[in-house]
């Protein structure tokens, strides 16, 4: 798998896990954006709050197939290296909170009110797992 | 008060939004890789090998004329 990987990004695996880890983040702060005018707190006038949900959703679904690509190359690549066990963990935390919350949101809908509280958590623990690989990388870059 | 686009036009301004923070987050974070991507290593590692490829053929050349000369003195 590893081989694959660097098959297929050139040799550049590392460059374009960050590039996807960004693309991930930048969207996901579009995603509380977009929340924010679903739930009502903001009220923007040329946006509902109906279709700030729709894009919410469809925008999720996005991230999560960028997610998952990006764990895929991370763990297929690197492992779980021992100098990195925070990002590791941060990582983790992350797909099982992303895949309670798909849970949620697809069978488990009578836990909705735990909404808010899972995207808030997904947002803040893939700032973390970006801040303790892409960030670093970028910072070092 | 403007009157609010319609729910397509909404839809389709805001996922135009998520595509250009997409293209926005694509463009900071590989401007700041600069030239050290494999492919372009790899280009500047076979650019630099034609070159002393070439130097080497007219030292080469050279030498070869040079001897040339020699034999024609003698």
């Amino acid at each position: 798998m590893g081989d694959l990987v660097e098959r297929i990004t050139f040799g550049n695996a590392v460059e374009v896990k960050v590039v996807l880890a960004s693309v991930a983040l930048a969207l996901a702060v579009y995603q509380l954006a977009l929340i924010s005018v679903g739930y009502g707190r903001v009220r923007p006038s040329f946006l509902s709050a109906r279709a700030a949900s729709w894009t919410h959703r469809a925008s999720g679904d996005a991230i999560v197939v960028v997610l998952v690509v990006v764990a895929l190359m991370c763990v297929s690549v690197f492992g779980f290296a021992d100098d990195a066990v925070l990002h590791a963990v941060a990582g983790c935390a992350l797909l099982v909170v992303l895949a309670v919350k798909i849970a949620v949101l697809r069978w488990w809908t009578s836990a909705g009110r735990f909404l808010p509280v899972l995207g808030l958590a997904v947002f803040a623990l893939l700032s973390l797992t970006w801040l303790t690989s892409a960030g670093q990388f970028l910072a070092d870059d | 008060m403007t009157e609010r686009p319609s729910h397509r036009a909404q839809l389709i301004g805001s996922v135009a939004v998520g595509l250009v923070i997409v293209a926005v987050a694509i463009a900071i974070v590989t401007a700041t890789f600069g030239p050290t991507s494999a492919a372009e290593l790899e280009s500047l590692e076979k650019r630099q090998k034609e070159r002393t490829e070439r130097l080497e053929e007219r030292l080469e050349h050279e030498e070869r004329l040079r001897e040339e000369r020699r034999e024609g003195r003698d």
